[in-house]
């Protein structure tokens, strides 16, 4: 029991990693640590990993922001669109099917990362 | 008129429905920043500070939900947040200073890498009814 902070730290700090260097997949590399190192079912791991990511954004877009790779008015669009889905996701969780939305995002991950190597 | 769809009503969607799965914790954010940078042509940097401060509303819109249910584990939290905390600060910083073509191949290979984990990788830990 005693090593379960641990644990979670060591998941935590991963996950930052991905979300200073990348600007996201925190939660890609979260969920998985979450499940198979912590041993929380996946509902939980899911909705944990939203929860621990949202104050390293925090960090990461200010520090983004102060070392001027941001700019705010090309964000706003995407804000807004991030608001309306986020409604919606605490809305539909409870019904939602997660594996087959993971073969789906498997298979852009894909494509987006032979994009970007090529 | 194409410049209000190409610069507000696209992106807004686009963000809704990646929004969506990032509020499920599913990844929307690695999929906003595919879109970002292989669809829209956004600079790699760019693409990246966007997708962190989307995540913000995002997140903030999901949590009550997520809290109200049940389904948040909270002695998790203080020590995945305050490792990651440190890790990510010092991530962004390095990233912020890193050449743009280095920081997606970089970029590239983690997704690769991400993609064939989740599907070829053991499935995900305990059953549950999903």
């Amino acid at each position: 029991m005693k090593r379960e902070p641990l644990k979670f730290s060591i998941s935590g700090a991963l996950a930052g990693v991905a979300n200073g260097l990348f600007g996201g997949g925190g939660g890609s590399i979260l969920v998985p640590l979450l499940t198979r190192l912590c041993r929380l079912d996946q509902r939980t791991a899911f909705a944990t990993s939203v929860a621990v990511i949202l104050p390293l954004c925090v960090l990461s877009a200010a520090i983004y922001l102060f070392r001027g790779k941001l700019e705010l008015m090309a964000a706003l669009p995407y804000l807004i669109g991030g608001l309306i889905g986020g409604i919606l996701a605490g809305k539909l969780f409870k019904g939602v099917r997660i594996a087959w939305l993971r073969r789906l995002f498997a298979l852009l991950l894909l494509y987006g990362g032979v994009r970007c190597l090529l | 008129m194409s410049a209000v769809i190409t610069q507000w009503v696209l992106p807004i969607l686009v963000g809704a429905a990646t929004g969506i799965l990032s509020g499920f914790g599913v990844g929307g954010g690695t999929l906003l920043l595919v879109y970002l940078t292989t669809f829209a042509g956004v600079d790699q940097h760019l693409a990246q500070g966007i997708n962190l401060l989307y995540f913000l509303p995002a997140a903030l819109t999901a949590l009550p939900a997520h809290w109200k249910n049940g389904y948040i584990r909270r002695d998790a939290l203080l020590p995945a947040i305050l490792a990651g905390l440190l890790l990510s600060g010092a991530a962004a910083w390095l990233a912020t200073g890193l050449d743009t073509g280095l920081l997606r191949r970089c970029f590239g290979g983690f997704l690769v890498i991400l993609g064939l984990y989740e599907l070829f990788g053991p499935a995900p830990g305990k059953k549950e009814g999903n």
